[in-house]
């Protein structure tokens, strides 16, 4: 397999478990690792537990899928100990994805999580379909973003900090610039596009019970590999692209935009968790039929 | 997401319903569909039974959801997505144990193993005697025992109760069971000595039903029951550290 330097630790595989997938409990995700991933994101969490939207919360479309689970999870406690659970009896990288309701509740989790000591912390203010009760998301202001930034790192002592940024708000290599001049140790991109909506043609109501839901998939990964190029283009700190990787031409994309690692999600519905395996050898067999000895050597070359 | 209408509405007795929609995609036993009830919510049930051409869901009323199923009438639209998970093998001289709602899998079950020409014995509890759907469908199938805990319908007591017996005097070579936890857990102490391989239909909290968020991840083997199950074989029962357990809710704790 392709090893992959990411920050302070070194990856087995380039590819990352997206946050929200497979991602609730320390079998799951140790599953996830058996099929070839290098690290894993858990599900996003905060200090108390929520349910989320009700069904359906998860459609998928011809060309990708439409999701507002509503940021469910089981609250900070139950995390940490699934994320201790992980950490005992697999080695490798667990990436802890974190979001809070006010900037304050983002210091308070980063604090807690840290007892669980992942090998990265992701901060997720990009969550499109929360709007209802959050409002815009933290990651379309500038402003906002700086103060979580800066209030994460304040709390996360000497465990690396990622910011998840979705695709919309001024421009995604601003916030990135914004990230990396606040501390931020790496970007993740991007996350669900949208918000979206699907309706029914028969009883002619929306499909999603939140009625609107973020788009991921196959349908998103053109936005994806340009936000990446726009992130790379503006920022020194290494990135998670994210956003529709499902062939290992897409994860190649991802490299050649900038990506120093990969995440993937969605695919796991279209190829199953064997995805992972999939991209790895597909990944491998054009390094080395371009004659490439690492991934470090294509990164970022689709902009010279 | 495609909807259809109810065609049938059958009422096996006080809150247990069967519905009946055009069977518009292949559907084995033991697998399940997610039922859209457009602006209540979506919830997976398995497929009692495919007759005439339609497919059978069988309903208990319990909580919000299923309760609201209740008074659906013929011509409302349901959504309908699946078959997902996957279902029973098919095995000679097994014994069919059923608790409850959990009976209403084993119909198609049995229809398939009798579509194979295979013997099969059913043993089916429930709390009171309509609760035992399907009770002749299953006696013109094969032999079957029944239990209810009040008596109202064959003996008073438990499935588990007369299980050893049963299991020798009919030569039993093959279990498959379905019904609430604990049953697994009591049906699992008495078969585990007797080196008979076994599948059970298991539930867990769903959301997907597609093998992406998590939710029904089971604890030990972090084995998908939405996707490698919903019915799973010994072996991998066995690597379940949450049998007969609290379970995990919607949001992922466990209640
Ligand atoms: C694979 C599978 C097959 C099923 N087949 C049948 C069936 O044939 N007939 C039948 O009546 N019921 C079946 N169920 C249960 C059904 O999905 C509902 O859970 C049940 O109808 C109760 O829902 P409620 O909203 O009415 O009650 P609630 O009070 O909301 O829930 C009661 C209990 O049901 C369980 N539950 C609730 N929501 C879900 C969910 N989304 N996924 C899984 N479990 C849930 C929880 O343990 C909860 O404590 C099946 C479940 C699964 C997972
Ligand atoms: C069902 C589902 C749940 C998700 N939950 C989260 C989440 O909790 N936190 C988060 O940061 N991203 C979440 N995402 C976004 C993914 O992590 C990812 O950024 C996005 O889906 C694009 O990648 P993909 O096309 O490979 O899925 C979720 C995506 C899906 C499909
Ligand atoms: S219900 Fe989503 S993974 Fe099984």
């Amino acid at each position: 397999m392709i090893k992959t330097r990411l920050l302070n630790f070194y990856l087995k595989s380039p590819l990352i478990l997206a946050s929200g997938i497979l991602g609730l409990t320390a079998s799951s995700m140790k599953r996830v690792i058996e099929f070839g991933a290098g690290a894993v994101t858990s599900k996003s969490f905060n200090k108390d537990w929520r349910t989320g939207h009700k069904n359906p919360s998860i459609v998928p479309f011809e060309h990708g899928m439409l999701n507002a689970v509503g940021l469910s999870n089981p609250g900070l406690d139950e995390m940490i100990k699934e994320i201790q659970l992980y950490k005992e009896e697999c080695d490798t990288p667990i990436i802890a994805s974190i979001f809070g309701r006010s900037i304050e509740e983002f210091g308070e989790v980063t604090r807690r999580t840290c007892e669980a000591e992942p090998d990265m912390i992701e901060v997720n203010i990009s969550c499109p379909n929360v709007h209802s009760e959050f409002g815009q998301p933290f990651g379309d202001s500038c402003p906002d973003t700086a103060k979580i930034v800066q209030i994460v790192k304040e709390h996360a002592g000497n465990i690396p900090v990622a910011i998840k940024l979705g695709p919309h708000g001024p421009g995604i290599g601003v916030i990135a610039k914004v990230c990396e001049e606040n501390g931020a140790d790496a970007i993740t991109a991007i996350n669900t596009v949208g918000p979206g909506m699907l309706i029914d043609i028969d009883v002619q109501r929306p499909v999603l019970s939140n009625l609107t839901g973020g788009i991921s998939g196959p349908a998103i990964l053109p936005v994806a590999v340009k936000s990446v190029y726009e992130v790379y283009k503006n920022v020194k700190i290494p990135i998670i692209g994210t956003g529709g990787v499902t062939k290992p031409s897409d994860a190649i994309q991802m490299i050649l935009a900038g990506s120093t690692a990969i995440g993937v999600g969605t695919a796991v519905y279209y190829e199953g968790i064997e995805v992972f395996r999939k991209l790895n050898e597909g990944i491998e067999k054009y390094l080395l039929e371009k004659g490439y000895k690492s991934i470090e050597q294509i990164r970022g070359a689709a902009h010279e | 997401m495609k909807t259809y209408p109810i065609r049938k509405i059958h009422e096996h007795g006080p809150g247990v319903k069967s519905f009946y929609f055009d069977k518009d995609f292949e559907i084995r036993a033991g697998e399940f569909v997610n039922v859209w009830s457009p602006g209540v919510d979506e919830k997976p049930y398995s497929v009692s039974a495919v007759i005439d051409d339609m497919i059978e869901v069988s309903v208990k009323a319990y909580g919000p959801f299923s309760k609201d199923l209740m008074i659906k009438k013929i011509g409302d639209r349901l959504g309908l997505r699946g078959s997902f998970g996957h279902g029973f093998t098919l095995h000679d001289n097994a014994l069919l144990i059923g608790g409850g709602i959990g009976i209403a899998p084993l119909r198609i079950l049995a229809q398939e193993l009798t579509a194979k020409g295979y013997r099969f014995v059913n043993l089916l509890g429930a709390a009171v005697a309509y609760e035992i759907i399907f009770a002749s469908d299953f006696e013109k199938a094969g032999k079957t025992y029944f239990t209810t805990d009040d008596g109202s319908k064959g003996k008073k007591g438990l499935v588990t109760d007369d299980l050893t017996e049963i299991i020798e005097n009919e030569k039993i070579e093959y279990i498959y069971a379905a019904g609430p936890e604990i049953m697994f857990v009591k049906v699992k102490e008495i078969i585990d000595p007797l080196n008979i391989p076994y599948e059970f239909c298991m539930e867990r909290y769903m959301k997907c039903g597609i093998g992406i968020c998590g939710q029904c991840c089971l604890d030990g083997s972090g084995i998908r029951l939405c996707v490698e199950g919903p019915v799973l074989k010994k072996e991998d029962i066995a690597q379940i550290t949450e049998l007969g357990m609290k379970h995990r809710d919607a949001s992922g704790r466990r209640v």
